[in-house]
């Protein structure tokens, strides 16, 4: 029992500091804990025996959240886990209630807004790891990145580079050939002055340049598109996914899985294949109406009559593997195999429209989604961020949105450098060859790659600063301040909003005034203490400053901010980042001091 | 006339349409005995035909040294058979190792390939020197044989002429014996005759088989055996039946030989997808011994039956209950080894010695797993998941299939369909979830993936016959496989698993390794041809078996080094050979939806935890086909107690998860499942135990009752621990069950507390669950509250249940640590031994103690014991050193379904499972 008890008030004073400041309206562990409005009455119907709502048994109040279960329905738990039949009511005060499975009721996940099916205070601990281990990782990646970022650049930058020469060669042959047409008009019109008899030679001479000229542009152009298009074989996603949507429109219903597979594979190969053929190669299942191919068949029957050995090596790969995709089997052992059958069993299931119509839906999402592939990513991810960080005080990105837009760019899509690497050599190859008069579409080719390039070039460079910026930073020694950087904490006190943005600077607004508190500059206190310094400067006092006291907590939440003396001002901030296991056990430590009603036990050593 | 033609008619069309008339494995796509050519020859051998005799007899670095030589030499028609180099050497706990090779100093054709890396070294390193051999003439023979020391009760004898070694009990009976028929034989490389054509011809491939026969064969006997199990992996029964013999019809004798078999039939003989040359034999005379052969090439091994040899054989006494065996293997060295036991936990960890014990899986890896071919996409997942959470399931792990991939490359993404694997994987892990994807040796020959293009550049591929990289078919189509028999490509492999190379991977992400064997679609046998070149010039048919090995290996290993050495690795594998428990967790592999696969799996999960191999299961519902919801619920209730559990199922199977057949077997299903929750600590006590001494998680009866003879080919029941007893269900529409009880103490019914006497058979009520019953004198420790998965439970109290044996009396273990790290190999745990007796439950620590190393604290209590069997009249129990009373009342069984008897319970002890104390029932 003793044990019980100092679980129980330990958990009372865990609270007590939790809610110092008054933040989130924390319900205290009553012994109503969990039990809707509406049947407050049953449990408290009798004055010392409840009965166990089916009937099995009786106990004793003492019992009621007792955390032992004794009424197998969970009559007398409805505030704990002690019952696995039994439902914790959440308050959720502010929303709708809801009726929890007594399995939730402190798993250490947060399933109440209101958080109070999360009383237990190791949740801030594990909040803790799990914050470290994302951090962590998130630090390992974002120095990946930013070697890889930082050999791109040296790449770009010589593509840039010779972009750039390239660009003014052209300038420099284009500023030549205006001056030979300038030169040409000048001699023409001294000519025409000079000698009008001979005007009409010097007219068919004109236009039989003219027809040569254009000649030779028409031959160039054809040269360009056709590398241009074999560049897009090989590289434009876009183009890929157009083509699914080809697939789709000509009815073949379930090939989007084999053409997103073509789309990343071999190029060349299935520039030869057939559509035909590769829906029976690659399609695995999710294509039930493909229909057997007269070719295929042949196949089919050469092996049941047991003549493999005639297939290639290809032929019998495909057949082989075809056996567990589940398709074609019926001519393979007429219509005997097992998987065939359910084939059938499932088409009657599941008619072959609503397939059609689901896919119809991915094949929409998938042209979308590609076409805004970075905008997409982006919002999801920040969608992901606002969900697992998101808490009452609101924390918010700040200037993320351009950095994960870049990061994703190029993270996700490894293969941008060597595309625009091709691109580019595609086009100093052909315009090589260039001589005057300079085709106008090569020449705008280079311009727009050469702008394009060095945008991308700047846009690395900034990432690079900044990601260089970031990781400067001490996210603290187990990295476990890491997820703040990219947030700021508010907490509106009376007619004043104070902004906390870690890492960078804390503001306190006033309608549409905004007075700076400080900038960032550095944790003090071993890490308990964010200190900003630098701020506005106080009339006739001190620059403005602020120091964030750090706390346990389970959510991020800014919940008191004073100014102790003149223009230095002090914050708390809960947070589950102090939330260390030792600590905790401190505190029990003492408090089982404090009781001193038996010797310590402590861990087994 | 018409009615009748439209009859036969319409039965050939039932018979064409029912899917169990027509076996759908294509069984002369792959080689039987007579198109093996070294197996026919074996097979066809007489006894006594081996010619060899042992001379030069010395010992060397401590090991017994002999030359095998023709006892009748040169012969003039045959080619000088040159002798071969045997050594004999002996290891702590009595175990023998025998090894044959040709002699090196003759210069052979080639080095004949020896396995690496699966012996654990420390094995080695027991290696007991020799001091002297004593010579004995045993029978008539007409020379003397030499007798060394094996332990203080067995010793191991070489007989010189015949040629025979066996090992006998101190100058008594035999225990196990090699060439006792005189069937050795040793096919010596040699150089080709002109007119000699080695090649090999099967179904349109070609076997070029350069260094021509090579193969090796032998007879092996166990003696007082009334039975002999194990040689994974085979759908057939747990007791071997005889594969020659009088009474035995043309049968196949069992075959090991890593094949990706389409729709394995139930009960075969066939090689499928692992390969474990242990054998190991049990019988009420002499008790267990067993024999293991390393060797990765194709084997077969003949059970002979009694007779087989018709009359030749002499009749010895010791010939009583002697079983014979026919090993035979395509190439290779011999090394062998022999287990004296005596008793069936003696031999697991005799032969785990050798080749390893089962590495400690995390805890989340022991609970329920869901997967599918194939979750389609994120939506998919997390719906899949909510879904579990919705209807109060618990699961742990969910997992995805090759269409995950970008075309099948594995590592890759389907960016369409999986645009943003982190989060997706960070959403679960939110709920203490993991994922687990699929990674498949067989690469993509994609110029544009990065893994196939530097295998390329590093020639990091297996090589055909001819030296290019092999190119063969399979998911990707035209793929090659990394060489993982070469350490220096196995590090490279796992260096791929790291956060940065695998892209989309987050901590919560574990591997399943699948097409190990290597399945190769357009290979003969679908699999790699045998004279495929690997490191070191080794063909392919030398380590066929073991290849799957060391692709677990790497990626095992990959995991290990990701996580800096601090996490477990989690990592399944289709393949497999000895020492593949080492790595991870195996399972039976594309099983399908009926009632006969579901009864096989106990016997195939059995025999590999004999073999060394305890963390397997087998897919639950059925790969292939769909199930019935009787037969998808009855799966369920059995594979809840396997040690790997895992729903899987086809891509065109309809949808299974186990909301989806309405609410009654919901309802069973959610039971089943929280089943195996409750008994997660159970359960992750008896990893450690395998973890420890290999002993094996789920064991046949005879493992625990070994002198029970009820027990010894019984498979369909099986031990869960020593403490629990199940059997599963395996009839459709079955209301009671028959279930044998061994030994002579009685059972609780673990679902009604109900008391059966021990040595007699029940028939038990199943239309809820399948039979389970606690045995008397055992205590199971049990988590009963239930939760989202395995990692809310780490705070939660204990139940303890106490089944009482005839004298009062009973004991159990909890082991506990952090779920994932390796700090309980530095002494981070927990380990209870809890003993009741004298009305008394003791707790106290089994952990050794380390000093001043890692610990592992908890402030887990225990809230409940449940007593059964106690005699009445106690009302109250004392807490020491507390001196605290807590009142004894009637409580549930179960908290969990309808009907739970009320059963004796120590209300809220609440003493913590680190310290320790003793409660006396007052």
């Amino acid at each position: 029992m003793k044990m019980k008890i100092q679980h129980v008030s330990f958990l009372a004073f865990m609270f007590c500091i939790v809610s110092i400041g008054g933040s989130a309206s924390t319900p205290s562990k009553s012994q109503l804990e969990g039990i809707a409005p509406g049947d407050e009455k049953y449990y408290k119907a009798s004055p010392d025996t409840i009965k166990c709502k089916d009937g099995s048994k009786k106990f004793t109040k003492s019992q009621l959240n007792d955390d032992f279960c004794d009424c197998l329905d969970g009559t007398d738990e409805p505030g704990t886990s002690a019952c696995p039949n039994g439902k914790f009511y959440c308050r959720n005060a502010g929303h709708v209630p809801l009726s929890l499975y007594s399995s939730r009721v402190n798993d250490g996940i947060c399933d109440c807004c209101d958080g109070s099916d999360e009383y237990d205070g190791k949740e801030g601990v594990t909040l803790r790891k799990r914050e470290v281990e994302a951090a962590k990782l998130a630090v390992v990646k974002e120095e990946s990145e930013l070697s890889k970022l930082k050999n791109e650049e040296k790449i770009l930058k010589g593509l840039v580079q010779q972009l750039k020469e390239r660009k003014e060669q052209i300038e420099k042959s284009e500023e030549k050939e205006r001056l030979v047409k300038e030169k040409e008009e000048k001699e023409k019109k001294e000519a025409e002055e000079a000698n009008v008899e001979k005007s009409n030679f010097v007219e068919e001479a004109n236009s039989q340049e003219g027809k040569l000229a254009e000649s030779t542009n028409e031959e160039k152009i054809e040269i360009l598109e056709n590398s241009q298009s074999d560049q897009d074989v090989i590289q434009d996603y876009d183009d890929s996914v157009g083509e699914i949507a080809h697939f789709h429109n000509s009815g073949n219903g379930g090939s989007l899985n084999s053409s997103a597979e073509q789309e990343n594979g071999d190029y060349a190969d299935r520039a030869a294949k057939t559509e035909e053929e590769s829906s029976v190669t690659y399609e695995t299942g999710r294509d039930h109406g493909t229909e057997v191919l007269p070719d295929h068949g042949t196949e089919l029957e050469k092996y049941a009559s047991g003549n493999t050995e005639s297939l290639s090596r290809e032929e019998l790969g495909r057949l082989v593997a075809s056996r567990w995709t589940g398709e074609n089997t019926g001519q393979q052992t007429g219509g005997v195999d097992a998987a065939n059958d359910d084939d059938h069993e499932s088409h009657e299931e599941r008619p072959k429209d609503v397939q059609d119509e689901e896919y119809q839906g991915y094949d929409s999402e998938t042209e979308d989604d590609s076409q805004r592939d970075d905008d997409d990513t982006k919002d999801l991810v920040e969608d992901f961020g606002d969900e697992d960080h998101g808490d009452s005080s609101s924390p918010y990105k700040s200037e993320s949105d351009d950095e994960l837009d870049l990061s994703e760019k190029t993270t996700s899509n490894p293969s941008w450098l060597e595309k625009i690497q091709r691109t580019v050599r595609n086009i100093l190859e052909v315009v090589n060859l260039f001589q005057t008069p300079v085709n106008t579409s090569e020449a705008a080719h280079v311009l727009k790659e050469y702008d394009e390039s060095s945008a991308k070039l700047s846009e690395i460079l900034s990432r690079i600063s900044r990601l260089t910026k970031k990781l400067k930073h001490d996210f603290g020694p187990e990295k476990e301040f890491y997820s703040f950087y990219n947030k700021c904490f508010e907490s509106k006190q009376n007619k004043y909003v104070y902004k906390i943005c870690p890492f960078k600077q804390a503001s306190q607004e006033e309608g549409h005034s905004t007075t700076r508190l400080g900038n960032w500059e550095k944790f003090g206190d071993s890490y308990r203490v964010m200190q900003f310094s630098n701020g506005d400067t106080c009339w006739n006092g001190p620059d403005r400053s602020l120091k964030v006291k750090l706390r346990c907590g389970l959510k991020n939440e800014v919940t008191d901010v004073e100014e102790p003396s003149r223009c230095e001002y002090e914050a708390l901030l809960s947070t589950p980042a102090l939330c260390l296991e030792e600590k905790l056990m401190q505190l029990q430590d003492k408090l089982d001091l404090m009781k001193k009603e038996q010797p310590q036990s402590h861990d087994e050593l | 006339m018409r009615t009748v033609y439209l009859y036969h008619l319409l039965y050939l069309l039932l018979l064409v349409v029912h899917p169990s008339s027509v076996s759908s494995w294509k069984r002369d796509e792959f080689r039987n005995c007579n198109q093996t050519p070294f197996c026919k020859r074996a097979r066809s051998r007489k006894p006594g035909s081996c010619a060899l005799i042992a001379t030069d007899v010395t010992i060397a670095d401590g090991d017994l040294t002999a030359k095998l030589i023709s006892k009748n030499p040169s012969q003039e028609d045959q080619e000088p058979i040159k002798p071969l180099i045997l050594t004999l050497s002996a290891y702590q706990d009595g175990i023998l190792r025998l090894k044959i090779d040709e002699d090196p100093t003759l210069d052979p054709p080639k080095k004949r390939f020896e396995v690496p890396d699966v012996i654990v070294p420390e094995f080695l390193n027991k290696k007991l020197w020799l001091q002297r051999v004593s010579k004995e003439t045993i029978y008539d023979d007409s020379e003397y044989s030499s007798v060394m020391y094996l332990s203080d009760g067995y010793e191991a004898v070489l007989r010189h002429d015949p040629f025979e070694v066996f090992v006998r009990e101190k100058g008594g009976k035999r225990v196990l014996s090699l060439n006792s028929h005189g069937l050795f034989d040793f096919e010596q490389l040699r150089v080709k005759n002109e007119e000699e054509d080695w090649e090999e011809r099967f179904k349109g491939h070609t076997d070029t088989r350069p260094y021509g026969p090579q193969s090796i064969s032998f007879d092996v006997s166990f003696y007082g055996a009334d039975f002999v199990y194990g040689i994974p992996e085979h759908a057939t029964s747990l007791a071997l039946n005889p594969t020659r013999g009088p009474e035995v019809e043309d049968s196949e004798p069992y075959r090991l030989f890593n094949l990706d078999v389409f729709e394995y039939i139930h009960d075969s003989p066939f090689g499928i997808y692992g390969s474990i040359p242990f054998m190991i034999s049990h019988g009420k005379a002499r008790g267990t011994s067993g024999f293991f052969w390393l060797n990765a090439a194709e084997m077969q091994i003949d059970v002979l039956g009694s007779g087989w040899n018709g009359e030749s054989s002499i009749l010895l006494p010791s010939d009583q209950n002697r079983i014979d065996t026919l090993w035979m293997s395509e190439a290779g060295v011999v090394d062998a080894f022999f287990f004296v036991g005596p008793w069936p936990k003696d031999i697991v960890r005799q032969y785990t010695s050798v080749t390893g014990t089962l590495a400690l899986p995390q805890l989340f890896a022991t609970a329920y797993h869901q997967c599918r071919w194939n979750y389609r996409d994120e939506e998919d997942v997390e719906n899949v998941d909510s879904k579990f959470d919705e209807h109060d399931i618990p699961y742990d792990v969910l997992w995805l299939d090759i269409e995950h991939t970008d075309g099948k490359k594995y590592f890759t993404w389907d960016r369409v369909l999986f645009p943003n694997p982190e989060e997706m994987q960070k959403k679960l892990d939110a709920k203490g979830r993991h994922m687990v994807t699929i990674v498949d040796p067989h690469l993509k020959r994609d110029e544009s993936y990065y893994l196939h293009k530097e295998a390329t550049e590093k020639g990091y591929y297996v090589k055909d016959a001819t030296g290019k990289d092999f190119d063969g078919w399979c998911w990707p189509g035209s793929s090659s496989y990394p060489d993982m028999l070469n350490p220096e490509i196995r590090s490279w492999w796992a260096e791929k698993f790291s956060y940065k190379n695998y892209v989309g991977s987050t901590p919560s992400l574990y591997i399943w390794n699948d097409m190990n064997e290597p399945s190769v679609f357009n290979g003969p046998e679908v699999t790699m041809p045998r004279d495929a070149l690997h490191y070191g010039g080794v063909e392919h048919r030398e380590l066929h078996n073991a290849y799957g090995y060391y692709f677990h290996m790497a990626t095992a290993d990959g995991l290990v080094r990701r996580g800096d050495g601090k996490d477990r690795p989690f990592v399944l594998s289709r393949a497999f050979f000895p020492g593949s428990q080492r790595y991870g967790a195996v399972w039976t592999g594309d099983n399908s939806a009926d009632w006969d696969h579901l009864r096989v799996s106990v016997p195939m999960i059995l025999t590999l935890g004999l073999t060394g191999i305890s963390f397997s299961g087998a897919d639950v519902g059925g790969f292939f086909g769909n199930p019935e919801p009787e037969l998808l619920v009855r799966w369920y209730q059995l594979g809840a107690y396997y040690p790997f559990f895992r729903g899987h199922a086809h891509h065109d199977t309809k949808r299974r998860e186990p909301w989806l057949f309405g609410e009654r077997n919901t309802e069973l299903m959610r039971e089943a499942i929280h089943i195996r929750y409750m008994l997660l600590p159970y359960f992750y006590t008896l990893f450690r135990e395998a973890n420890m001494s290999g002993i094996p998680v789920v064991r046949p009866l005879w493992m625990e009752f070994p002198a029970d003879e009820a027990t010894f080919s019984n498979d369909e029941a099986f031990m869960v621990g020593n403490s629990l007893l199940v059997q599963g269900v395996y009839t459709e529409g079955a209301k009671h069950a028959s279930v044998y009880l061994p030994g002579g103490q009685s059972w609780y019914d673990l679902r009604t507390g109900t008391v059966c006497k021990g040595g007699a058979t029940h028939k038990v009520e199943v239309s809820e669950s399948v039979p389970s019953f606690q045995r008397a004198g055992t205590i199971i420790p049990r988590k009963d509250r239930f939760r989202r998965s395995s990692t809310q439970m780490a705070n939660d109290p204990y139940t303890l249940v106490i089944a009482l044996n005839t004298s009062q009396a009973a004991e159990g273990e909890l082991y506990v640590d952090d779920g994932k790290s390796f700090e309980f190999e530095k002494g981070a745990y927990i380990h209870r031994r809890f003993v009741f007796s004298d009305g008394k439950l003791t707790s106290s620590s089994m952990s050794q103690s380390f000093h001043g190393k890692s610990q592992f604290s908890s402030d887990c209590i225990v809230e409940r014991i449940i007593l059964l069997g106690l005699s009445p009249g106690a009302k109250s129990a004392l807490i020491e050193p507390a001196n605290r009373e807590v009142e004894i009342g009637l409580g549930p069984l179960h908290l969990r379904g309808g009907r739970s008897p009320p059963v004796l319970t120590i209300r809220k002890p609440n003493v913590r499972i680190t310290d320790d104390w003793t409660i006396k029932t007052l």
